[in-house]
């Protein structure tokens, strides 16, 4: 089952929303999270009604599916981020605007109404908080149950409900009808197990899911990649609980490059899909390395194509015999990561024998340790003729020794004799060595 | 004219041709795997073939501006040698690679119980690969094969608009029209099909499903017929869009069943393929 991805219209909120829409749905996302806001839809608007008319066409006309989100900053109060909270004495405005984001939900036919808790005020105690939150959340849960709409519940870092846990305790006491929206950010971010194991926990309550990079610690949303995440098993993980709804991008601090940003997160996460789903196919079955290993540029992309092919093959932990096969049957790209992931010396002799750069830059790299000094001296000379540099040869302060700088030397030779030079790396060594 | 060629043999083609077919519109082409003239006796020299059928075949034709892909099986007239069947096994591997757009040729030589066995086997990598099957029609005893082939594409489960059925002539086309399957033609300078015969044909079952190919191979053919034919299409009164639907959107919509076709008209060739050149003389 492949996940749905969808992408927040928090992170689009210099754009109109249909122009939003425009740009996502182009993009091949198949929904949006849509956040209430003053600008996308405003629940209090005089023209509600017909803002949700239109948007509800503009979906359909751009066959996007769309979940409800409640985070926005100022909507309800223009100086109080966030305010009021179901944890404030005017809660019954938050509960009121979780209401109308209800009926918004419902007429939109979204597949979820998101929400959180809110951050408890100093001067309110714990308890109280609690109280607050399960007297707020039930009047919500059963508003949306008459509507048929999914209450998603989000545990939000610094908030009174900030982990799994924490909504375990909120579902004890509103009851079973509270349902779980998943950040999976957030996990790497403060939960006390990993992010696998957060979202087989989450599985079975889940009805919306957002998506985004973060580190250890930090409640930052960041741009896939640039965070701790590693994504290929998570969504593996998400899959493997029977999660159909969206999987939403949350960045909504990259308005500002909103196109590209959301062009880049869906590459991101098509390749992490096909990696993880890869990776679990091989740990099922270890010879689906020999069809996986050649599909890997098409699965997560020509720059990306080599560290999947070595992580690949690092996970099948091909023999001797299956690695050489693998080689045989590989064209030169998966040569070159059979080279970096498993290599063996008959495998770096072939390689020394290509005239391809990129398999002798390969072949000298740690699988070039058991070739014997003469072969190895080879090498290293042939990679200096074809112009390679000596950076890319492992262990070359230990093993260059007096032959070959010899060997440098009479190349230097020739080299001059013919009018041409001999770069620089190879010049240096070469003196040191001689 | 932009011409897309969905069946030549450019391994035994020269510069030359590369040369005539970019300056006659030629911008891709699909080489179907077949058999080289001569019997192979081993597997080995099946997937050195295959080597150069996604490594120094395409490199030659990026030299020419020209896009290369290729189709992987064993051929049905070496289906009938047990030395040649254990190229089988390693089908796979070769079916993953980036520019294998099907798998072909399959089909009928001889119509013997071996290249039966082998026809269906190879019905079902392309039907577990995501890929379109080539099915080559036998040079005798053609309608009869080319009904008993429809019939194992029928038993397969695969779906015809997958399946091509190649070389066809004006008694067997009638067979294939209506199947849902692709028809394929190969144009060829006396026997087989001429580009008069083509426009004929084209003008009787009409554009849709319809592939025209040369066919090029070590034999004597050329690899232009693609181009006479558009030439006599317009002579009897096709538009150019009819032209360019036949020779070129027609055989992007099969082979693109595989997702991997590349037709990106930016991307720049190699300087080398694998440290080589075409360059005699230089490296």
């Amino acid at each position: 089952m492949s996940l749905r991805f969808g992408y927040g219209t928090n992170g689009f909120a210099n754009h109109r929303l249909a122009d939003a829409l425009d740009v996502i749905a182009e993009l091949g996302y198949t929904g949006v999270a849509l956040t209430l806001d003053h600008a996308h839809v405003d629940p209090y608007a005089i023209d509600v009604k017909d803002q949700v008319a239109r948007t509800a066409r503009l979906l359909a006309e751009r066959e996007l599916a769309v979940v409800v989100e409640t985070g926005a900053r100022y909507l309800l109060d223009p100086r109080r981020k966030h305010a009021p909270t179901f944890l404030h004495e005017d809660a019954p405005r938050r509960v009121d605007f979780l209401k109308r984001a209800v009926d918004i939900a419902a007429e939109l036919n979204a597949e979820a109404v998101s929400f959180w808790a809110g951050v408890r005020p100093a001067h309110v105690s714990a308890d109280v908080a609690w109280q607050l939150l399960a007297e707020g959340c039930a009047e919500v849960v059963a508003y949306a149950a008459e509507r048929g709409v999914a209450p998603g519940f989000e545990p939000e870092p610094g908030m009174l409900v900030e982990t799994l846990a924490d909504w375990q305790r909120l579902r004890d006491l509103v009851g079973e009808q509270l349902k779980l929206t998943l950040d999976i950010g957030h996990c790497c971010a403060n939960e006390p197990v990993g992010v696998e194991e957060c979202v087989r926990i989450a599985g079975p309550h889940l009805v919306n899911v957002q998506i985004d990079d973060m580190r250890r610690g930090v409640h930052e949303h960041l741009e896939f990649g640039t965070g701790e995440i590693d994504f290929p098993p998570v969504l593996r993980a998400l899959a493997d609980t029977g999660y159909t709804g969206l999987v939403a991008v949350e960045l909504p601090r990259h308005s500002h490059a909103a196109p590209e940003v959301a062009a880049r997160s869906l590459t991101f996460l098509r390749a992490a899909q096909w990696l993880g789903d890869a990776l679990d196919k091989i740990a099922r079955d270890p010879a689906a390395i020999a069809t996986l290993l050649p599909a890997a540029r098409r699965g997560v992309g020509r720059a990306a194509a080599e560290d999947a092919r070595v992580r690949l093959l690092h996970a099948a932990a091909p023999g001797a015999d299956a690695a050489a096969e693998l080689y045989r049957y590989g064209d030169n790209d998966e040569k070159r990561a059979v080279l970096l992931a498993c290599p063996a010396p008959d495998l770096v002799r072939d390689a020394l024998r290509s005239n391809d750069t990129r398999l002798v830059a390969a072949a000298l790299g740690p699988g070039a340790r058991d070739l014997p000094a003469a072969e190895w001296r080879q090498g290293v000379l042939k990679s200096v003729f074809m112009g390679l540099p000596l950076s890319g040869v492992d262990g070359l302060a230990e093993r260059a020794d007096t032959e070959l700088g010899r060997m440098l030397a009479a190349l230097r030779h020739e080299r001059e004799a013919a009018g041409r030079t001999m770069p620089a790396d190879a010049v240096e060594l070469l003196e040191r060595l001689h | 004219m932009r011409i897309f060629d969905p069946h030549i043999h450019m391994t035994s083609r020269t510069t030359d041709d590369y040369e005539r077919m970019a300056a006659a519109g030629v911008r891709a082409l699909v080489e179907p795997a077949f058999w080289l003239g001569q019997p192979r006796t081993n597997p080995g020299s099946f997937t050195d073939y295959f080597d150069a059928l996604i490594g120094w075949e395409p490199f030659r034709a990026s030299q020419y501006g020209i896009r290369h892909h290729c189709t992987i099986a064993l051929n049905p007239k070496e289906a009938n040698d047990p030395r040649c069947r254990e190229v089988l096994p390693l089908l796979p591997r070769y079916l993953a690679k980036d520019r294998v757009v099907a798998v072909g040729e399959t089909g009928y030589d001889s119509m013997t119980a071996e290249e039966d066995e082998v026809f269906a086997v190879q019905l079902q990598l392309a039907r577990e690969h995501g890929l379109p099957a080539l099915v080559h029609t036998p040079h005798r005893d053609k309608v009869t094969g080319t009904r008993r082939s429809l019939d194992v594409v029928k038993e397969s489960g695969i779906d015809p608009g997958m399946v091509v059925l190649d070389h066809l002539n004006e008694p067997t086309v009638g067979e294939v029209a209506g199947t849902g399957c692709w028809m394929g033609f190969s144009i060829y300078p006396d026997t087989k099909m001429s580009p008069e015969r083509m426009v004929a044909i084209l003008r009787e079952y009409g554009l849709e499903r319809m592939l025209v190919n040369s066919a090029a191979d070590w034999g004597k053919s050329d690899p232009l017929l693609t181009l006479r034919t558009g030439e006599a299409m317009l002579a009897a009164g096709f538009s150019a869009d009819d032209v360019d639907r036949v020779l070129w959107r027609n055989p992007v919509e099969f082979y693109g069943q595989s997702g991997r076709l590349d037709l990106d008209e930016d991307a720049a060739a190699e300087a080398t393929f694998a440290g080589n050149s075409i360059l005699r003389g230089g490296s």
